[in-house]
């Protein structure tokens, strides 16, 4: 748990100059420390494509609202336009 | 652009609408002279979309003067990629438009697991470090008794996501090295 929140600190750059060298050094001995700073990068890695994932199926919900709204037809006949092949 | 705004589905969904109706023509318009379909144009404003909110969302948000103008240069410069890509479809995860070291894709069996086993962890984590709400915003959206327990939950589910991507990555090799 601590150890958890000593990485995340020191990816965010939040530990101080002294402390952030010290975990480096100490990175440089202990390799399990350097797997599990690898491990929690991946996991952050994992986080933001669940939550990119996410956020684009809610853009996706706001265009098909879009898409049927009989207020937008006008709007949407001048996009439909662009698109014409003539 | 008050962060605040974006908080909830809600009014997310009103940003988005509202993006859309400011800058999808114009979007559309490049597209279409580009010699791009109405799909390829709706693909791009999508990924333009996720692309501006993780912009607002960020800590080093700047000053955007015109939003139609800034979403028309990203939807651009998509459409370049998109083009180099030739026509096959690149998906976002490809794009690193921020300056994030070490942003392997993860297999899809470790998300798909994680959507079903670990929803409220991965909403939770979504919350803290995608859309960086502060932690007494997800207090109030989580139904935290104060921000202590939120964050101890927070440190909770990290360690339990960053478990499953362990075991997940010493059955096979699922990160691109």
């Amino acid at each position: 748990m601590n150890d958890i929140k000593t990485i995340e600190d020191y990816l965010l750059g939040h530990l101080s100059d002294d402390d952030a060298l010290l975990f480096e050094a100490n990175m440089i001995l202990n390799s399990d420390l350097a797997d599990d700073i690898k491990l929690q990068q991946n996991t952050y890695a994992v986080i933001r494509q669940y939550s990119r994932q996410k956020i684009k199926a809610e853009i996706t919900a706001v265009q098909e609202k879009l898409l049927i709204a009989p207020e937008n037809q006008n709007f949407l006949q001048r996009i439909a336009n662009l698109f014409k092949k003539d | 652009m008050n962060k605040n705004r974006l908080s909830t589905v809600e009014l997310r969904e009103a940003f988005f609408a509202e993006l859309y109706k400011k800058a999808f023509l114009p979007v559309a318009r490049y597209v279409s002279r580009m010699g791009g379909t109405i799909e390829e144009a709706q693909d791009i404003f999508q990924d333009t979309l996720v692309i501006y909110y993780e912009k607002v969302v960020s800590a080093e948000a700047e000053i955007i003067v015109s939003e139609k103008a800034y979403l028309l240069g990203i939807s651009k410069k998509l459409w370049l990629q998109h083009f180099k890509a030739s026509s096959k479809n690149q998906p976002l995860d490809d794009l690193d438009m921020e300056s994030v070291p070490d942003q392997q894709p993860a297999s899809g069996r470790i998300l798909h697991y994680l959507k079903t086993a670990g929803k409220k962890c991965m909403d939770l984590l979504h919350a803290y470090y995608y859309d960086r709400l502060p932690a007494t915003d997800v207090t109030v959206l989580f139904g935290y008794s104060g921000t202590h327990s939120a964050t101890v939950a927070k440190y909770k589910c990290l360690e339990k996501v960053r478990e499953t991507v362990k075991q997940h990555s010493l059955n096979y090799a699922d990160f691109i090295e």
